[in-house]
């Protein structure tokens, strides 16, 4: 009897042993796909490669805060009511930002993190086998890779100019500790590198399923944007040139550029793409942000919007348009009054159409088009050579589709002075006039320019704050401002990352 | 085939009749019986009241009276059982004269004989070398609790129980001594009749079936529970028959729920409020363009006040005043014979005091075992419950308890046509919200729980001194959550129609586990040796279901099915785990106490590298009264000297925190949907256990005859490798990831005295208990040695190396700037006008910075001491009892009057409001700035820092036990009960125990549920 119910016993115990196998203890989540088992075959790096893609509609979602908002182009609905949310944002419009500005952290994160994916997806790219995946598909893959990563760096160096160099993922996170800021001019070096890669590496055209990725056009004119950026004028000539025979083309009507009907026309080189109307998720939602901060329905056509009134145009902004500049009234509203004041509320209308859905709009954010290039190409001309009637015809092109008439005649500061101004109204809101002011301008002269925009403002705001003052750090901008701040997190976590001048 | 009948009976019939008639009445007939009387009395002879007497294996029986007195008809030679609890059982035989002794019952604790439950087992108390509290149950049986947790409110040292919310049913908060870990989780875990269910007891176990509950604190009782330990550990046994008694018990219990007026937060009433929007608006005028404004400037909203038409007070409009609280319970239970068993049903019905709330459990219990013959116990274990629940969400500011206080009070509740005023404020500057009436009566969300919970076993004696032991348990927990907002409720400052929206989702959890357990115990001499082996296994997995809809066609038709959007999401997650462990219990003449006992434990949970972990722990004890040289001190029952060292572990966080996956991101190509994937978080594969290593010194003291009994105890947990969430430079990729780092340390003292006596027919007891625990920060990461939690409009709770976790920090209120000239001669504070809070300048470098710089610690959410005291006292058939609580020396930060005392003019203020500063002249109270501007006014700062000191008067009841000269044989007690009666304290909040955001921010008071008052009677019968 005794021994029955010890072989019992020992029968049990077995079980349980058994059932303690290793596989008991193992468990992984059964609804993700884990990392260890991804980037094995075409479609998973190709799925790696559209993540990437995916990552820029969060970026451009916030772009406007550090693109748009700090310069002269746009100011914000003040909310006297509500002062709880406000200074993270309103920080850009006044200056007023420092290193611990919630938006740069956010942002600086942001960044970093589309490059981890960027180079995990290099190096999985890399190693993955030929029979996996063809020659030239590889070669699309790792070119618009490049291209994501010489955007990133390029935005990156303009925000906080010395950054961090990485161009391959972490094994393990202790790494992250032995890297510090790299010059800007190593920074450039990289983004050329990578973008010069794109340029070969990526095709002209896509077939019909995947237009929307970028191309040798976009890497051609984002390598042209650096180099006038870096001020290397015959380079960015050549670089800008190439794109011409490429087949873009301004199209008729300048709305038009900005109508989700007519997404990816032959003026867009790069654009981030959107969808609304449906529950996939990838709709955008600018003019919720955009649009006056009590218009409710008047703007976004649905009545219980509750808009930001965010990045609104200035006074100074609109007054820049051209008498009978066809362009003003496809950018800018200016049809709604605020219900309290009983003033205009201006508001930017690029983004703004109309959608079946409430909150999920269809716009997509151009980033590269062909007006750009064109200014961008008589700029530089005009810098290596001086104003050639090549320059003018360039310049020209984009004047009259505007319905303005033919410039000529100008000397070469006088044109630099009118493709500055033809930028900023054609390009407006567009997330490229904060770069435009850094570059055309010694940080002294950006200085004495937005200060004295801050005095206008100041003065007569483009929305009235209902009696509540200005305090005394707003509107005052200091020439170190020009560089926005390594985020105090970064700076807290690892001791060996230096602060920029200034904060 | 008719069965044979006492030969007495002729029919079947007769027979079914007369056992009827027995059942239920305690007529007596037919038999020739004596009447035998009888006095029992306890310890010192004090007769004893209340104690059963039954005549064994009949269902006939009595108690007796308050003298100790009983009579009850028998047989001769009949054997009557007594019992009561906390006595040893007693059988005395019917001598032929009709007769029986004087019964003297002995008290398990006088005979130090009591038994408590510790891990996988039991242990007699007087050899217990742990930390160990037993809450005796039967002592809270008048206490309307909806929840288990409730029990342990002030019972027990070291273990501190807040209600944080007064929603109908929910769980309190506990803790035992302190948070030990600053990443992942503090709470205990719970095990129910020996199955770990996890880090919370949930609402659907009926306190009614609750015997008794045991706190683990120290880590020679916990470590036997490994991973899990380091909280503590509280053991709950449900109640099973009696041994020998067969027994119909059933109690009634109903209440009055109310919100005293005096925790009702006061705010303006329609036209203070727009007195107060007058007076904002001049004052901005008079300061700013510093002119006197006249009346025709002022909008017409509020530039006449007196002729505002409504006042409404938001917060009494949405409570349910009376709302009732029942709870019945019927168990019958049969400890006759080798096999026991017991059933019970309840149900409670808590209305909550907010409109349509409420709370109701169904539950069945059932349980039966029982040795079967000399080699075999076995026994199984069967709960069923079902939950439903009505909520809202009301916690928070930005939910329904809080923005009642600051809703503007000139608009209706309803319109002239009786519908509601779906839209409340929104004009003139003033915030709009949604209605709260209409809120709760129209979009509430509907839970509902049904829990099978159920463990069986089987137990085998061999070889005289093994036994092995076969256990499994199962948990079975479906929930399910519904909630339609219909179109006609309004959002914050968003009016009505909206879309009407609904989320809907379905959980179901499967919790398995399986024990295997060889006990080996022998007495050899002076020798006592008890070795436990063991192993177990444990797997959770949760299906998940959720379905969201939007833009309804209308608000008919409230189901997924109608909406013209719907998304759905599906999930499922689980851990699991397996453990060996082992204990040693060692004792020389019961005098020299050894305890070991050793887990090694595997969790899911960990990185591939640290799947294991080792949990070892050790205790000696000392019975020093057994010494001869203590023999002189006759007073002295019993004096132990105990202490125990161990580890234990902590594995409350994520199911799969060491892995790496992917992330969704996907992206429009040629306007087609494509998939994306991108990296979700950095692996760590070398992620392990939280590990705390605990000290613990205690003693033990019972004198005067086991009247007094005194627990003293001081111990330090110093909790290492804290599961933590480390910050990573950006540049990885990632900002944090989980890892094993930093160090804290809780210490503390603990002590508990009871005493009890009995004076001529009074029967006083008392049981005071009170604890002090420190906490402190030894290390986080290295170079950033600082936690910030919160926000700068918040509250900031910061931990750093050397002080407590979880600091309140902000800026030091000064005081209030009167002019102009005071702002020039301090630190610059940007925009700063008279009527702002001056600021302490907390780097000391000249500048007021609008961020963190200046900030310093401004309070301390810990609790200098945590007590509670429950005395209670008999007469004759009356009895009672009190239930006091406290807390004291920690603060409360009062989030919610960020708010509520925002002068901006966009919310409803504090009647305390009118006290503002207005000008040099006029500064008002000092306690509140003027309302020229929003700056230096909420930013977190110590004006919102309160002392949370408090006591409450949690409970007082009285009973009457309807003598058994009425009632015969049943015994009925009734009694009424008050619970949550008073508060005493400085907290101008409702509540200072409230805790929003819990955990290592704790003290945040943004508005919750409030706590009602319940006045409840009740009976119990005993048949």
């Amino acid at each position: 009897m005794k021994n029955i119910i010890i072989i019992t016993l020992c029968a049990i115990i077995c079980f349980v042993e058994c059932s303690c196998s290793k596989d008991f203890l193992n468990k992984t989540d059964p609804t993700k796909i884990g990392t260890d088992v991804f980037y094995k075959t075409q479609t998973e790096l190709e799925q790696a490669v559209n993540g990437v893609y995916g990552q820029l509609q969060g970026i451009i979602n916030n772009q406007w805060l550090f693109n748009e908002l700090p310069s002269d182009n746009t100011s914000v609905d003040f909310n006297p009511g509500d002062r709880g949310q406000a200074p993270s944002i309103e920080a850009f419009e006044f200056w007023n930002y420092n290193s611990g500005t919630g938006n740069i952290d956010q942002m600086y994160n942001q960044y970093y993190n589309a490059l981890f994916n960027i180079n995990t997806a290099l190096v999985k790219l890399k190693n993955i086998g030929t029979s996996a995946i063809s020659d030239s598909i590889k070669a699309q893959f790792e070119g618009q890779l490049k291209f994501l990563r010489g955007y990133y760096y390029f935005e990156l160096t303009q925000y906080f100019g010395d950054v961090i160099l990485i161009t391959e993922p972490l094994d393990v996170p202790s790494k992250a500790w032995d890297y510090s800021r790299e010059p800007q001019s190593t920074i450039y070096t990289q983004i050329e590198t990578d973008l010069k890669d794109a340029v070969m590496l990526l095709p002209v055209k896509y077939n019909a399923a995947n237009v929307g990725r970028v191309t040798r056009g976009a890497a051609l004119t984002l390598l042209g944007k650096v180099y006038l950026t870096e001020k290397k004028y015959p380079d960015a000539v050549s670089s800008l040139s190439q794109v011409l025979p490429l087949g873009y083309s301004l199209v008729p009507g300048y709305a038009d550029v900005f109508d989700p009907q007519k997404k990816n026309g032959p003026e867009s080189i790069f654009e981030i793409q959107y969808q609304g109307g449906n529950d996939l998720g990838e709709w955008s939602s600018f003019i919720y942000t955009f649009g006056p901060r009590l218009s409710q329905g008047a703007v976004t056509g649905w009545p219980q919007s509750n808009p930001g009134g965010w990045n609104i145009p200035t006074n100074d902004m609109i007054a820049a348009y051209e008498p009978g500049d066809l362009r003003k009234n496809a950018s800018i509203g200016l049809n709604f009054k605020s219900p309290i004041t009983g003033d205009v509320v201006p508001y930017i209308k690029k983004y703004d159409h109309p959608h079946t859905i409430y909150g999920r709009t269809d716009d997509d954010w151009p980033v590269l088009r062909y007006s750009d290039l064109l200014l961008m190409l008589a700029e530089s001309i005009n810098e290596q050579t001086g104003p050639t009637s090549e320059a003018y015809v360039y310049l020209n092109q984009v004047r009259q589709r505007a319905g303005l008439p033919q410039v000529s005649g100008l000397d070469k500061a006088s044109f630099r002075d009118k493709v500055l101004h033809e930028r900023r109204v054609e390009l407006a809101f567009e997330n490229w006039r904060w770069f435009d002011l850094k570059r055309t301008k010694t940080p002294e002269e950006l200085t004495q320019f937005l200060n004295a925009y801050g005095a206008a403002e100041k003065a007569d705001p483009t929305v009235s704050r209902q009696g509540i003052p200005y305090s005394n750090g707003d509107y005052i901008f200091q020439a170190f401002e020009n560089l926005y701040p390594i985020p105090s997190n970064e700076i807290l976590t690892n001791s060996k990352l230096t602060q920029n001048a200034g904060y | 085939m008719q069965k044979k009948l006492p030969p007495f009976f002729t029919t079947k019939r007769e027979f079914l009749v007369c056992i009827f008639v027995l059942f239920f009445s305690s007529f007596t007939f037919g038999q020739q019986k004596i009447t035998i009387n009888g006095t029992v009395t306890g310890d010192n002879n004090v007769p004893m009241a209340g104690v059963s007497v039954n005549v064994r294996g009949t269902s006939m029986g009595t108690t007796t009276d308050p003298q100790g007195n009983f009579n009850l008809q028998v047989n001769k030679g009949e054997i009557l059982v007594f019992s009561f609890v906390g006595y040893e059982g007693k059988e005395v035989k019917v001598n032929k004269a009709g007769s029986v002794e004087n019964i003297q019952m002995v008290s398990t604790t006088a005979a130090l004989g009591e038994v408590v439950v510790v891990g996988y087992g039991t242990q007699k108390k007087r050899n217990v070398t742990g930390s160990i509290a037993t809450v005796d149950v039967s002592k809270l049986k008048d206490v309307p609790a909806s929840n288990v947790s409730q029990f342990l409110d002030g019972q027990a040292a070291g273990v501190s129980v807040k209600q944080g919310t007064g929603s109908p049913g929910r769980e309190f908060d506990v803790t035992v001594r302190g948070i030990g870990s600053l990443g992942a989780g503090s709470s205990p875990l719970y095990v129910i009749d020996g199955f770990p269910v996890g880090t919370s007891i949930g609402q659907n176990i009926n306190p009614a079936d609750i015997k008794s509950i045991t706190v683990l604190k120290d880590a020679v009782s916990t470590a036997i529970y490994g991973a899990r330990g380091s909280n503590g550990v509280i053991l709950i046994t449900t109640k099973e028959a009696r041994s020998g008694e067969v027994s119909l018990t059933a109690n009634a219990d109903y209440g009055i729920q109310n919100i005293p007026d005096s925790r009702r937060t006061k705010v303006l009433n329609g036209v203070q409020f727009a007195q107060f929007k007058k007076d904002i608006f001049m004052d901005k005028i008079r300061y700013f363009d510093s002119r006197e404004p006249t009346i025709d400037e002022v909008p017409l909203d509020y530039r006449y006040p007196e002729q505002t038409k409504y006042s409404t007070n938001w917060f009494n409009e949405i409570l349910n005043n009376n709302a009732s609280y029942q709870d019945y319970n019927v168990s019958l239970s049969n400890g006759k014979g080798p096999i026991k068993s017991l059933v019970s049903v309840g149900y409670l019905d808590q209305n909550g005091t907010l409109l349509n709330t409420n709370y109701k459990l169904y539950s069945v219990r059932a349980n039966i075992g029982g040795q079967l013959n000399k080699f075999i116990n076995m026994g199984i274990n069967l709960n069923g419950s079902h939950s439903n629940q009505t909520q809202a969400n009301t916690e928070g500011r930005d939910n329904l308890v809080g923005s009642t206080l600051i809703m503007d009070p000139r608009d209706p509740v309803y319109n002239a046509d009786g519908t509601y005023n779906a839209y409340i404020g929104g004009h003139d500057g003033v915030f709009g919200f949604p209605n709260p009436v209409q809120v709760l009566k129209e979009s509430n969300s509907h839970y509902t729980g049904t829990n099978v919970l159920t463990n069986g076993f089987l137990e085998f004696s061999f070889l005289r001194n093994f036994k092995f032991k076969t256990a499994v348990n199962a948990g079975i927990y479906i929930n399910s959550a519904k909630q339609f907002v219909p179109s006609t409720i309004s959002g914050e400052n968003a009016p009505a129609p909206r879309d009407a929206r609904e989320g809907d989702s379905y959980s179901n959890t499967m919790n398995l586990s399986a024990d295997q357990l060889l006990t080996y115990s022998k007495g050899f001499g002076y020798h006592q040796v008890d070795i436990l082996a063991g192993y177990t296994a444990q797997e959770e997995t949760t299906k998940y279901l959720e379905g969201t809809g939007n833009q309804y066609p209308d608000d008919l038709v409230p189901y997924l099915s109608s909406a013209a959007i719907k998304s759905s999401n599906s999930s499922e997650y689980g851990w699991s785990m397996s453990a060996f462990f082992g204990r040693v219990n060692y004792s020389y003449k019961g005098k020299y106490l050894f305890s070991g006992t050793y887990r090694r434990e595997g969790s899911s949970r960990f990185g591939l590298q640290n799947k294991w972990g080792n949990f070892p722990a050790l205790s000696l004890g000392w019975r020093i009264s057994d010494e001869p040289f203590m023999a002189k001190y006759t007073w002295l029952n019993d004096l132990k000297l105990r202490g125990s060292w161990g580890v234990t572990g902590n594995n409350n966080i994520g199911n799969y925190s060491s892995l790496s996956f992917l992330n969704a991101s996907n992206y429009i190509l040629a306007n087609n949907f494509v998939n994306g994937q991108v990296v979700s978080s950095f692996a760590n594969t070398e992620l392990g256990w939280e590990k705390s290593k605990q000290t613990d010194i205690g003693l033990d003291l019972s004198a005067f005859d086991s009247k007094l009994t005194f627990t003293a105890e001081y111990y330090d947990r110093i909790t290492s490798d804290m599961l933590l969430s480390i910050q990573l430079p950006a540049i990885s990729g990632f900002t944090s990831s989980l890892g094993n780092v930093g160090k804290v340390q809780n210490k503390g003292l603990e002590f508990a005295v009871g005493y009890k006596t009995k004076i001529n027919q009074i029967g006083v007891w008392g049981n005071f208990n009170i604890s002090f625990n420190r906490n402190k920060v030894l290390a986080i990461r290295g170079a950033n040695d600082e936690i910030w939690q919160g926000s700068f409009y918040g509250d900031y709770n910061v931990s750093k190396v050397g002080r407590p976790i979880g600091m309140i920090y902000g800026y030091k209120v000064l005081g209030i700037f009167q002019n102009q000239a005071e702002i020039d001669k301090s630190p610059t504070q940007d925009g700063a006008i008279p009527g702002v809070y001056k600021y302490a300048d907390g780097d000391g470098n000249g500048i007021i910075s609008y961020d963190t710089k200046d900030m310093v610690e401004i309070g301390n959410p810990w609790p200098k001491g945590t007590w509670g005291f429950t005395l209670g006292g008999d007469y004759k058939n009356f009895d009672m009892s009190v239930l006091l609580t406290g807390k004291y020396g920690y603060d409360v930060d009062a989030q919610i009057e960020k708010s509520t005392e925002n002068l901006d003019g966009v919310f409803n203020v504090l009647t305390e409001s009118v006290n503002r500063w207005r000008s040099e002249q006029n500064p008002g109270a000092g306690k509140l700035t003027g309302t020229n501007t929003w700056k230096y006014q909420r930013e977190s700062n110590s004006r919102y820092v309160y002392n949370g000191s408090h006591m409450w008067v949690k409970n007082v009841s009285i009973g009457y036990s309807i003598p058994k000269s009425v009632l015969h044989s049943s015994s009925v007690r009734v009694y009424i009960s008050a619970q949550n009666l008073f508060l005493i304290t400085n907290y101008p909040g409702n509540n200072p125990d409230v805790n929003t955001l819990d955990g290592t921010q704790p003290g945040y008071d943004d508005a919750a549920y409030p706590i009602s008052r319940t006045f409840s009677v009740g009976a119990n019968l005993t048949l």
